[in-house]
């Protein structure tokens, strides 16, 4: 008799499959348990440890006793006329079969039935909130402001105000001009305008139909480091909103004829901002001039041979790369709570993939080596003149004097550089100030409309004059008090409504990295001296670090 | 997953639709004795203060050959009052942080101020010293001539969208006082003379042609005391405002090409005149203009850009003043897509007169106009912006509590009637090109005879008319 007929004989494959089929049902049991009841998952991995050790020996067992009317006795022992293995061998096949079948009714039922979710995290307590603003001096700080992260890195702030039933909702993407190279500038501004056109599983124009049908107006907007993306609506519309939101983050298509369509929208905007205006071309000459390696030497929308050429994998890249949860923030303003915007964003948001964080822009301008100049002749009535120095970035330490110097030089009609070019002089018809300050370095900008026939040397020079005196004798006490005030009136217009508020928030989150320092701002003002505001003009006005640009008729074609 | 969010958007989209009316907020309206009228409410959220102070007239009181001169006035105004030179007035008002300005409109020039609330007597001083005490100073009064001259020119040199306004208003209104630039043109401006000045502030500014409103962070019994002392004893103005006639509507189609050599793009208005703020079916006329150019889903919108890809932006507009003001369609192409922009959207213009809306669009505009309008009257400055506005127009604060409800009444039946009113049909249209005339001169002859000016030109009609 062979060793394989007397196995067969004596049930031992009849038992390892019983004991299979029983330590699957009762595993599958266990891990249902430790999922449900909040147990250790430990106890269903001891439990497969004692299951495997207890193979081998059931299987010994079963070739050493065997089951007699007598009860067990060891199997050499027993009368071969007697033995009873076969009816053995039969009650073991049904408790197979029977096994077998209640395991299989689990595992379907369990499909059938509807997924067990866990209880939403409703409590605040649960939030990962930070420490609330909360200054002693102040009794009206916001202290309704909560903010909480999603687990794939999407970041929510929220801001509740219940004067009107409306909310604004600003997502900032960190995504730029500053992230662009040849060949694929402009293409966050056109990103911008894709985010519009339609996804998996809505056609182009859907997005904003449902948006504007439930009350909810929509823009978005690029810059040189950020795209914002804003919602105004009625509280109703909230969920819809989000739903929105999430579909097109989610599952955007980039349909290769909306594509192609959207490139002339794009252009004629570049036509109407830039190549119709003279203030358009030499503003983004200024930029092309100013910086020798920085990405904010490209236009935001892009030179025009990109707009012609960027790809559909650069499009796609640009999505996957940019558009995930943890390179965005999220501010709600208006008539909402925490907790909902909670709930819906972990239900609506959660699911998108975080993404590897986008490649760092480490590129840093290198210091100017010496004053640029730039003329270009195109038909012109009034002559333009622009002047740039290199500035500092949104989150540098002088960030603030900076801005107080700017308004002391350029903001309305009692700043230095209005009185004396504009009203004392008539060297320019009007005088403006800008600062591009972003995550890098930007450029302190001066722009003048001349009269027609204006003497440009005359203003620049005049210009220069008022410049160097802020550097070499600074400004006194009262302008910067006058400047102080326009800041902080400037402050409170900002947070009386639901959509600067949302604005502030996310501009103070994103560049300054914490939204709290918005509030530090009265604070901070009160601080400044006419000394530190000295000293950034002496750093930054110096000829080394200045780009001129002119824009005028074609000498003899100047207008009446 | 789909068909919840779908319940959920139809849920959301009723809940909109039986929105109740959204209430202005209490006001309160005090007439002074010299008959200026004074509206007031607190709002305690920020340290602010919004005014707004409407005086009627504005630039329909213009002369015609000196159009701009309420513009000049205003911005004289700032140039020094009381005993403030024009550097001490700017200074004082910005040392505290807050600015006053002032802007002539077609049938008002409109001072708005706002301040911290800690301020609030420097407000009200500055405010009566500018409106009562003006020094409009002659060498000022030059300057402003001058500079006011140089921005227009640098507006041509500029992104022309600016100056479509004043192309249009002069094309569509002929002679009637709308056809008036507000701000005028180099050549109005320059036959302007300070005596002019003088005579326009005696004939259109005193307290009979005041509605001052405020808003804000203050007492409201305080503020109402100390406004009828500093204003209560203002003369009348000398003038007499004038009685304007409704302006023609005009018959046919007609082209105005203004050459921009080089231009890019053509940027072109086209419409006739509409109606007057009294127009009755004011709610039907909203939703209306919504759909066809008032939003980002507009048929024009869709059409132009979405769909087409010819242009950045495509708009319609209704303007209404005491008599009828303009209805337009505005939008650009680039110069070689200049007629397929254009024809398309006169066709839109056709298919709004014979398709009009139904039930689904009038009420996705409805749930539009009404979750977008809280947020107009959110600001201190814009409530009082709004009290202003109805005072000047006589038409109470019912004309924004009963608005939901007017909404709600907008079948596409009468819907199709206010089209009918107020949009002109296509074959009466004026149209307004601005761009290369060199590229565009033969193609756009087939919209009816073309007049044609340079952009260098110093005016916004030819020199013939």
């Amino acid at each position: 008799m062979s060793l394989f007929s007397e196995l067969r004989r004596r049930n031992v494959f009849k038992v390892a499959l019983l004991y299979a089929v029983a330590s699957w049902l009762l595993v599958w049991v266990v891990r249902r348990s430790v999922d449900g009841l909040g147990l250790s998952p430990w106890i269903s991995d001891y439990m497969l440890l004692l299951l495997a050790v207890g193979f081998p020996v059931a299987l010994i067992f079963a070739w050493t006793y065997e089951i007699t009317p007598a009860g067990l006795q060891k199997a050499v022992a027993v009368d071969q006329t007697q033995s009873i293995v076969y009816k053995t061998g039969q009650k073991l096949n049904a408790a197979v079969a029977v096994l077998a079948v209640l395991g299989f009714a689990a595992v379907i039922g369990e499909r059938l039935l509807p997924e067990f979710t866990p209880p939403p995290k409703e409590t605040l307590e649960e939030f990962p909130i930070r420490p609330v603003f909360d200054f002693s001096a102040r009794a009206d700080v916001p202290k309704e402001i909560a903010s909480f992260n999603l687990p794939n890195g999407l970041e929510v702030i929220v801001w509740p105000d219940h004067d009107i039933p409306n909310v604004a909702l600003y997502y900032f993407v960190r995504a730029g001009g500053r992230n662009e190279y040849p060949g694929v500038t402009g293409i966050a501004h056109f990103f911008e305008h894709m985010m519009f056109n339609g996804t998996k599983s809505r056609d182009q124009g859907e997005f904003d139909s449902e948006m504007e049908a439930a009350g909810g107006a929509n823009n978005a907007s690029t810059s040189k480091d950020v795209t914002v993306y804003m919602d105004w609506f009625p509280r109703s519309a909230l969920e819809t909103v989000i739903e929105l939101e999430s579909d097109r983050l989610l599952n955007l298509a980039i349909d290769r004829g909306v594509v192609e369509t959207e490139r002339g929208a794009v252009y004629s905007e570049r036509r109407q901002r830039i190549d119709d205006s003279n203030f358009g071309i030499l503003f983004e000459q200024m930029f092309a001039n100013a910086y020798v390696a920085h990405p904010y030497q490209n236009p935001v929308i892009g030179w025009p041979t990109d707009i012609e050429n960027w790809t559909q994998q650069d499009l796609e890249d640009f999505f996957r790369t940019y558009y995930a949860p943890n390179n965005i923030t999220m501010i709600f303003s208006g008539d909402v709570t925490p907790e909902e915007i909670y709930l819906l964003a972990d239900q609506y948001f959660s699911p998108i993939p975080r993404q590897h964080p986008p490649p760092a822009i480490t590129i840093v301008e290198p210091g100017q080596r010496g004053e640029r100049r730039f003329v270009i002749e195109k038909d012109a009535q009034t002559p333009l003149l622009h002047v740039a120095f290199h500035g500092g970035a949104a989150d540098d330490e002088d960030a603030l004097q900076r801005s107080l110097l700017l308004s002391i030089l350029g903001e309305g009609d009692s700043s230095r550089l209005h009185r004396a070019l504009v009203e004392e002089e008539g060297l320019a018809v009007s005088v403006g100030v800008y600062d591009s300050a972003g995550f890098d370095p930007g450029l302190v900008y001066f722009y003048l409309t001349l009269p027609p026939g204006g003497d440009v040397a005359a203003a620049e020079a005049r210009l220069l004059e008022e410049l160097d005196r802020a550097a070499t004798q600074g400004v006194d006490e009262a302008e910067l008090e006058k400047a102080r005030n326009l800041q902080l009136a400037a402050f409170w217009r900002e947070l009386e409504t639901i959509r600067g508020k949302a604005s502030a928030l996310g501009n103070y989150e994103v560049f300054n990295g914490d939204y709290e320092t918005l509030f530090a701002v009265p604070e901070k003002l009160a601080e400044t001296t006419p000394e530190a505001l000295q000293s950034v003009a002496a750093a930054m006005f110096r000829r080394e670090n200045m780009t001129v640009g002119i824009l005028h008729a074609p000498a003899g074609d100047e207008a009446q | 997953m789909k068909l919840r969010c779908l319940l959920l958007a139809l849920l959301a989209v009723a809940g909109a639709a039986t929105a109740q009316d959204i209430r202005l907020p209490d006001y309160e309206r005090v007439v002074l004795d010299n008959g200026a009228v004074l509206l007031l409410a607190e709002k305690h959220d920020v340290p602010l203060i919004g005014m707004r102070a409407t005086m009627r007239g504005g630039s329909v009181t213009d002369p015609a050959d000196k159009a701009g001169l309420s513009h000049l006035l205003a911005a004289a105004l700032q140039k020094g009052a009381g005993g403030r030179d024009a550097a001490a007035f700017a200074e004082a008002a910005a040392s505290v942080g807050g600015f006053v300005d002032v802007a002539a409109a077609l049938e008002s020039t409109d001072l708005t101020a706002e301040f911290l609330s800690r301020d609030v007597e420097l407000m009200i001083e500055l405010v009566a010293d500018l409106l009562m005490r003006p020094a409009l100073a002659e060498d000022e009064f030059e300057k402003e001539r001058e500079r006011a001259s140089a921005l227009i020119s640098a507006a041509r040199d500029g992104s022309v969208g600016g100056l479509m306004p004043a192309y249009a208003g002069a094309f569509i209104f002929g002679d009637h006082a709308y056809g008036k630039a507000p701000r005028g043109s180099e050549s109005t401006l320059a036959a302007i003379e300070h005596a002019d000045l003088q005579h326009h502030y005696e004939a259109h500014f005193g307290g009979d042609r005041l509605i001052l409103s405020v808003v804000g962070d203050f007492d409201l019994a305080a503020m109402k005391a100390r406004l009828s002392e500093v204003f209560g004893a203002w003369e009348a103005a000398s003038g007499e405002l004038p009685t304007l006639e409704p302006a023609p509507r005009i018959e046919g189609r007609r082209v105005l090409l203004v050459d921009k050599p080089g231009a890019q793009q053509t940027y072109f208005w086209m419409g006739n005149v509409g109606v007057g703020i009294d127009y009755a079916q004011r709610a039907d006329l909203r939703i209306a203009n919504t759909l066809f150019g008032g939003r980002f889903t507009s048929m024009l919108m869709t059409a132009l850009r979405v769909e087409a890809g010819l242009t950045y932006g495509a708009r319609s507009a209704v303007a209404q003043h005491s008599t009828p003001g303009h209805v337009t369609i505005r939008s650009s192409a680039e110069t070689a897509m200049t007629v397929e922009a254009i024809d398309m959207a006169i066709a839109l213009l056709g298919k709004l007169h014979e398709d009009g809306a139904d039930e689904e669009m009038v009420a996705s505009a409805r749930n539009y106009i009404m979750g977008q309008f809280p947020p107009t009257l959110e600001t201190a400055a814009s409530l009082a912006t709004t009290f202003a506005w109805l005072e000047l127009y006589g038409l109470g604060r019912d004309y924004i509590d009963t608005y939901g409800t007017a909404l709600e009444a907008v079948t596409p039946e009468t819907l199709a009637a206010a089209v009918g009113d107020v949009y002109p049909v296509s074959d009466n249209l004026l149209i307004v090109l601005v761009g290369d005339a060199e590229a565009i001169r033969d193609a756009v002859a087939r919209y009816g005879p073309v007049t044609e000016m340079s952009i260098t030109e110093p005016r916004f009609r030819p020199a013939s008319e």
